[in-house]
């Protein structure tokens, strides 16, 4: 490294690199690179159309154009600030090299430092990223003040950082060390959520709503309706512009905020991080009530129920795909009231595709990530029964999630409702059957970065699944031609089968 | 009677690295034998291979006169595995990690909790029943662990080193549980680092290096081996492996 030894762009250089090659090996790491580099290629692609479009046009901030560019920088600062709590939740308890910098000669400062300033790096990375690649055309072109847009992710970094921190440790005072993880995970999740929800306000409202919105909106980019901003609501986007004052003040405030989180509750943070070892202790009060339950199905079932309802912050990542579902459940019951047309069959076909997701997700979860795999090789359990108990158990908590807007469906539309059941079903089990076949041991912690499927039967899970949705779209429409999409995607998920002897045979390979 | 374990010229190889080989061991039935070898010697590969997680290269494994090669599923059920790290959830708590294991090998759910009752308090866990076992120590996971691996009352007992990370106490406490296990007509095969638990706790004592069995028998016969004298298994040990510390 080119930095002196202990210095902080040193250590925060060794976060880094841990942080790149975290669950990558080399070819995923050449991968990576190559994605990433291509990604920036069609950025700057992307950049230099913007950056031509701006020469030819006088271009000035309105307050309109403010509120649209400080709505975007609300948001994404919401998705950094959600990651940040995550983050500094998980900084809390998982040691990892604490404890070896911790007893280092290091001053405990520069570790912290480092940690929180890893976690404004990490939060700002993919927006830096996105944004660099399309403005470092534009400024090369002749708009090179645009770049303050860069220094305003940086800034918001350090403020969703510090505000994080602020957050997962009062959560620590007032809730203790047990409960924080998962409120913080589950906190961070429903921001996201929301943020997305926004976004499907427009979907959630009625039509005569909708209409006036839209109006409003039409108005204001035209310019014959004038919005009134309040006192410095207009400072991120004249900062993102490059206007020294905005941009300097914000920076400035950033640092101090940062710097001030920093000094003044480090030491408060490794206490706490020490406290949070052996934290874990879960207590159910109730004992267990009658009889085991006697086989390999329903023992297995049952246990995999259990280990994935109680992990709640796994939950709640696989539950945010399902929030997809609110907007949808919405637009459907709406169409279906005002009366049947394409976007009823539609949303019944986005049911099943969901419905596949899911499953595929939580039969991630209760197939490939087994906690103790060693355990069940090593007992006589039939590895059908297993693989069947822990299918279902994917399928029972999709299954729950459908049953209210399949419900409401069957209300308003009960062919569309059937449709949509069976092509849930389908598509579930579908996915299901492709996670046992194809399963390949991973762990938990990776779940966010879709497990470990080869990339390929995802892509095929996912083919699977889009003709299982179109199918289900033309069912949902009584034409017969559902059948061929039907057929189809089960020729493709039988093309993908493997016996219980391959698939032991690949698990041995790995 | 029926020898527990048999394995007849058992290889394996990783890659172009033999782990074992050629290995010839055989296990009285209602004894209770220690592997011993230096790192890497093979210990953890040959009784991985005998719980069927590891398919031999070649060879044959015998579990109470059943093939298990050709029938896993018969001998599976005789055995009970527990490897140095346990196998544990640790989003369930001690009964209901125990109904599962229950569940895997089969036992009456009835019979099951009886079972588990039983175990738990024996190994002194019943305060903890309803705990998950994500806060518990060490020795409480390998104690868990322990209590899974008798559920089934298996006749082939194979530990791989039991006794890592346990304070004197615990230590003390599985090493009676593996004694009552024997005396009641059970079978225990345990690796270990610790030679004066094998010296005072096995009837006979395997030694294992380079994947295959330099020496067995019980202590006297090993002392006999190695030229009759009186040394600890410790010297025998070193001396028969070579493995002793250079200066």
């Amino acid at each position: 490294m080119i930095f002196k030894a202990g210095s902080i762009p040193w250590l925060l250089g060794h976060e880094m690199r841990l942080a790149f090659r975290e669950g990558r090996n080399k070819t995923q790491m050449i991968i990576s690179i190559v994605a990433l580099a291509i990604g920036f290629l069609f950025l700057l692609a992307l950049g230099t159309g913007l950056g031509l479009a701006l020469r030819e046009l006088d271009w000035a901030m309105t307050p309109a154009a403010a509120a649209v560019i400080g709505g975007v920088a609300f948001v994404v600062f919401t998705f950094m600030l959600s990651m940040a709590l995550a983050a500094a939740a998980q900084a809390l308890y998982v040691r990892g090299d604490l404890d070896l910098l911790f007893s280092s000669p290091l001053p405990p400062r520069t570790v912290l430092t480092v940690r929180f300033l890893a976690i404004a790096f990490n939060v700002s990375l993919i927006p830096f990223f996105l944004l660099a690649g399309v403005l470092i055309p534009v400024a090369i072109l002749g708009t090179p003040q645009w770049l303050g847009a860069l220094a305003l992710v940086a800034a918001m970094g350090l403020m969703a950082a510090a505000l994080g921190l602020l957050l997962a440790m009062a959560l620590f005072r007032v809730l203790g060390p047990r409960r924080t993880r998962t409120v913080a995970q589950v906190l961070a999740a429903l921001v996201g959520a929301g943020v997305f929800l926004l976004f499907q306000s427009g979907n959630l409202i009625d039509r005569d709503r909708q209409d006036g919105m839209a109006d409003q909106i039409e108005a204001m980019i035209r310019g014959t309706v004038t919005i009134q901003l309040p006192p410095f609501a207009d400072w991120p986007a004249r900062a993102a512009v490059g206007e020294p004052l905005p941009l300097l003040v914000i920076v400035g405030l950033a640092v101090a905020l940062f710097v001030l989180v920093n000094q003044s509750l480090g030491r408060r943070f490794a206490k706490d991080a020490a406290s949070a070892i052996g934290a874990n202790t879960v207590v159910r009060r109730r004992a267990m009530a009658g009889d085991f339950a006697h086989g390999t199905f329903a023992a297995t079932l049952r246990k995999e129920l259990r280990v994935l309802l109680r992990d709640i912050a796994l939950m709640s990542q696989v539950l945010l795909r399902v929030l997809f579902l609110l907007p949808l459940g919405f637009i459907m019951v709406r169409n279906a009231s005002e009366g049947a047309n394409v976007l009823l069959p539609g949303g019944a076909a986005a049911l099943s595709f969901i419905a596949g997701q899911v499953t595929a997700s939580l039969a991630w979860i209760t197939i490939s990530a087994e906690e103790a795999p060693d355990l069940l090789v090593s007992s006589p359990a039939p590895v059908r029964d297993l693989n069947r108990a822990k299918l279902w158990a994917a399928l029972i908590p999709t299954a729950a999630l459908l049953v209210i807007p399949l419900g409401l469906l069957a209300w308003f539309a009960p062919v569309a409702a059937l449709a949509a059941a069976l092509g849930s079903f389908a598509s579930a089990w579908s996915a299901g059957m492709i996670s046992i076949w194809h399963q390949r041991p991973g762990r938990r912690a990776d779940f966010q970065r879709k497990g470990n499927l080869h990339w390929l039967i995802v892509i095929a899970i996912m083919i699977i699944q889009a003709l299982i949705g179109f199918a289900t779209f033309l069912a949902a429409w009584l034409l017969t031609w559902a059948i061929i999409p039907a057929v189809l995607a089960g020729v493709f998920t039988l093309a993908l089968r493997r016996s219980d002897a391959q698939i032991l045979a690949a698990l041995r390979e790995r | 009677m029926t020898d527990a374990l048999v394995l007849s010229r058992l290889n394996k190889t990783f890659g172009t690295k033999a782990a074992v080989s050629d290995l010839d061991l055989t296990v009285r039935s209602g004894e209770l034998y220690a592997l011993l070898g230096p790192n890497g010697a093979g210990k953890t590969t040959t009784l991985r291979m005998v719980a069927g997680l590891l398919s031999p290269t070649s060879g044959s494994i015998s579990v109470f006169g059943v093939d298990a090669l050709k029938d896993p599923a018969d001998a599976k059920a005789m055995i009970a595995w527990a490897p140095d790290e346990p196998m544990l959830y640790d989003r369930l708590n001690p009964m209901e990690y125990l109904e599962f294991v229950a569940g895997l090998w089969g036992v009456d759910g009835k019979t099951a909790r009886a079972r588990a009752e039983e175990l738990l308090k024996w190994l002194g866990l019943w305060e903890e029943r309803t705990q998950r076992c994500e806060g518990f120590s060490r020795g409480m996971k390998q104690k868990t662990a322990l209590a899974g691996a008798l559920i089934h009352e298996p006749r082939l007992l194979m530990l791989d080193e039991p006794l890592t990370g346990l304070d004197a106490a615990m230590a003390r406490q599985v090493k009676d549980v593996l004694q009552e296990k024997v005396s009641q007509g059970a079978t225990v095969i345990l690796t270990t680092h610790i030679l004066e638990v094998a010296e005072r706790m096995a009837d006979r004592i395997g030694i294992i290096q380079h994947g295959k069995l330099r020496a067995e028998g019980s202590l006297e016969e090993l002392r006999a081996l190695a030229g009759g004298g009186r040394e600890t298994l410790e010297d025998l040990f070193l001396q028969l492996t070579g493995e002793a510390a250079q200066p």
